[in-house]
């Protein structure tokens, strides 16, 4: 018997969530939105458990990673409860349920909190500055070698974790199966989602979500591509024409695209960029600085001007930093492997339910 | 236009539907000197188009008729239909002052016998509001068999010229040379009695309204359940098909902030309960939907009168229904979650009626151009002391009448004709004793 938790929705608004208790279950967001089906009806089951507080219900479900927010169920809700912001919510929230440190939800209900962290590597940073005594070559030596280790580092003791948390909650928990068969058979789901983000395109058929997607793809696979590069061919310090160019071009892909996401998060012209939560301001404004700085510091290295103009190697390191340490194990970051984990998970659970 | 035409009157009643009506007689029988002004061709307003009322099912033409024609052959009463009320003001402390504008029927009113003689000579066709653009009309036309009064009209806006009218007439009233004329009216109070507006469906672009043929509004529903209705059976309209899977959507235009209209309008559950029992008497062969948010069956005899539709087998789904398909047979697929199930579904239908609501009409607040009228949130006249006297306007000696002030059913409506009379006669009694 589900027990209602009534402080449940007040942790929620800190998660970004606005209005959810103003729904009165006529259905209407689950009917219009494009994504639902007979079987995986939303948003409105996920509105009931949010104003009930069902946190186990909450925990166990994928459906909130099913949609893609196009927002036309906040577009036509009768009472304003704006279901695409709450599904947008819980996804953050799940986010902090499905990590083991705790720190993805801290920082997700805390300004203070994000600041702090910003700020603590950057005071370790300028400690590090003055009392390393370290030059130009060992701190982009020192960088590289960073990079490498937090790719790994992060990886192993946050993200896998978290999604072993994550296939527990959502799989295991209803369906106690490690058939292998099925594991294999739904892996092209997880392929596929993660590097096309396809279920996008169904999400409505206006040309303005055509273009987001467009540039939301284009922003994926160029940052994919400028972490290879800078992580493993050493793009600040190769010499191969190639290697040089495309660095040139993938860092640019990043922060033009980051520099309109911003923007349509200013204008707020669509349902999607009308609320934005802190934790995704920071998301595209240090991608941004991230793709602008490094696209700086190869610049000067080209023009042989990086030893007058040290600085911008240090901001660009410690937006990394930040980045890596900050927003990749506990920011919105995640959603890059969640998203694409929940299509993996739920074809598993699929595969695995009796047919319909 | 013709001298301005001056009068002198009691009271201005505004708006000839049922609520007008009765506070007209509530007048009139008190003594006073009534004016009513209805700016349609006939007095009867909504009530006199539907089918039957609930939750009684007495045929509404039937019952609004004897009541008409009280306040037709009301000696205390004047009544002029056609007639715009241009502006409201008061003019000292007891008068008002309301100028109107008779608008031409280009048909002497009172030569005319009805013959209907012109509407079969008019080679003018168009769509026939009174039927709610399901059938067509003429262009020299009486509204309906029981239009009071029962006059002839020519629309200019569709006449060809061609005179045919003019030749066939008997009394040979048609005047082509008449105009708008003007009229200034003194008076002690009013009675604002102009009703509602129904939701457009048109606003909400997924529900087809106006593109899909089959997809109706329940006041065209209204008319293909009548004694006089369009095509004396219930047909589908996009082919003449008579519907076996009717879907009823309610909450059209109602408790929707999207459409700016947060309130529920108080009528679409039970109206669309009633048609739904009378759909299972006309097409016993039918099943019939009702998609709904909640059934509201607040009033007396309401619940058992929601049971008796269940009983009688109408299909209750809890879910409001999000989109509307036309596939190619002029069928419609309605996309809904089931509440109860909390899945989404489809459902395919061969015609579906849009229960829509009602809104404040915007004429009620264009008369009083000195700034006075108060609007409250909902763009309905503010209720003074809606508590302990919902007829009380802003304006003193102004009194609200039926759905004017709020959505409601024809009993309330009545009750509110009748508290806003008692309160023009207390007013008009007090402002003649100086209080």
């Amino acid at each position: 018997m589900a027990r209602p938790d009534l402080k449940f929705g007040k942790k929620l608004k800190k998660y970004g969530a606005v209005d959810f208790n103003a729904c009165y279950n006529c259905g209407t967001c689950t009917a219009v939105c494009a994504l639902a089906s007979e079987t995986d009806s939303f948003p409105r089951e996920m509105v009931r458990y949010s104003v009930l507080g069902l946190d186990e219900e909450i925990k166990g479900s994928l459906k909130p990673w099913l949609c893609y927010y196009c927002g036309e169920c906040s577009t036509y809700c009768p009472q304003e409860a704006q279901p695409g912001e709450l599904m947008m919510s819980l996804r953050r929230y799940l986010i902090s349920r499905y990590d083991w440190t705790g720190l993805s939800g801290l920082l997700c209900r805390s300004l203070a909190a994000y600041a702090a962290a910003f700020l603590a590597v950057v005071a370790g940073l300028m400690g590090l500055f003055f009392f390393s005594g370290w030059g130009q070559k060992e701190w982009m030596h020192y960088g590289h070698l960073f990079e490498m280790a937090a790719i790994g580092g992060v990886f192993a003791f946050i993200l896998l974790p978290n999604i072993v948390r994550m296939w527990y909650f959502t799989v295991w928990k209803r369906k106690k199966t490690l058939r292998m068969k099925t594991y294999l058979l739904a892996l092209p789901e997880l392929l596929l989602h993660m590097f096309t983000q396809k279920r996008t395109l169904s999400c409505n058929d206006e040309r303005d979500n055509t273009l987001w997607w467009f540039e939301h793809l284009v922003l994926v696979l160029g940052y994919l591509g400028l972490l290879f590069a800078t992580v493993f061919l050493d793009w600040f310090a190769s010499t191969h024409p190639v290697v040089v160019a495309a660095g040139y071009v993938l860092s640019a892909v990043v922060f033009v695209v980051t520099f309109d996401f911003v923007i349509r998060r200013i204008r707020k012209r669509s349902e999607k960029s009308v609320f934005s939560h802190p934790s995704d301001w920071f998301f595209v404004i240090w991608l941004f600085l991230m793709g602008i700085s490094a696209f700086g510091v190869r610049l000067l290295v080209d023009l042989g001007a990086l030893a007058g103009h040290f600085w911008l190697y240090l901001l660009h390191l410690t937006v990394l930093v930040q980045w890596a340490l900050i927003i990749v194990p506990f920011g919105k970051w995640t959603h890059f492997l969640y998203r694409s984990f929940a299509m993996y998970f739920d074809r598993i659970v699929k595969m695995e339910s009796p047919a319909a | 236009m013709a001298a301005v035409e001056r009068l002198s009157f009691d009271a201005l009643v505004v708006g000839g539907g049922i609520a007008g009506i009765e506070a007209a007689i509530n007048l009139g029988d008190n003594g006073l000197r009534v004016l009513l002004v209805e700016k349609d061709l006939t007095l009867g307003g909504k009530m006199i188009m539907l089918s039957k009322v609930f939750p009684t099912l007495d045929c509404a033409a039937c019952i609004t008729t004897p009541k008409i024609s009280e306040v037709a052959r009301h000696p205390n009463v004047t009544i002029f239909t056609n007639t715009e009320v241009k502006s409201i003001q008061k003019q000292d402390m007891h008068y008002f002052k309301a100028s109107l504008v008779r608008h031409p029927r280009y048909v002497d009113e009172s030569a005319c016998t009805g013959c209907q003689l012109c509407e079969e000579a008019c080679p003018a066709v168009v769509p026939d509001q009174y039927q709610y653009d399901l059938v067509g009309r003429k262009a020299a036309y009486i509204p309906f068999s029981i239009a009071s009064p029962r006059v002839a009209t020519i629309d200019m806006d569709h006449c060809v010229l061609c005179g045919a009218c003019e030749r066939v007439c008997p009394p040979q009233c048609i005047d082509f040379t008449q105009e708008p004329a003007e009229c200034q009216i003194i008076m002690k109070t009013v009675i604002v009695a102009t009703g509602l507006q129904l939701f457009d469906p048109a606003r909400i672009e997924r529900f087809r309204s106006g593109h899909a043929k089959n997809v109706i509004t329940a006041m065209q529903m209204e008319r293909l359940l009548a004694p006089t209705r369009p095509y004396n059976h219930v047909l589908r309209p996009g082919d003449g098909k008579a519907p076996d899977k009717i879907a009823y959507v309610l909450c059209v235009g109602s408790r929707d902030r999207t459409v700016g209209n947060p309130i529920c309008s108080q009528i679409c559950c039970m109206y669309s309960i009633k048609q739904a029992q009378l759909l299972m008497g006309a097409l016993p062969m039918a099943d019939v939907t009702i998609y709904y948010i909640n059934i509201r069956s607040y009033g007396k005899g309401f619940e058992e009168f929601y049971e008796q539709a269940k009983g009688m087998g109408v299909n209750f789904v809890k879910g409001k229904v999000g989109q509307i398909t036309e596939k190619e047979n002029g069928n419609l697929v309605l996309r809904y979650e089931d509440i109860r199930s909390g899945r989404l579904k489809e459902a395919e239908h061969d015609l579906v009626v849009l229960s829509v609501g009602s809104l404040a009409d915007p004429d009620a607040s264009g008369f009083f151009t000195d700034g006075r009228w108060e609007q409250d949130e909902f763009h309905f006249p503010r209720q003074k002391d809606l508590f302990f006297n919902p007829a009380l306007s802003s304006i003193k000696g102004v009194f609200l009448a039926g759905t004017t002030s709020c959505p409601m059913d024809i009993p309330d409506t009545i009750l509110s004709a009748g508290a806003a009379s008692m309160e023009a006669i207390r007013y008009i009694k007090q402002s003649a004793l100086g209080i």
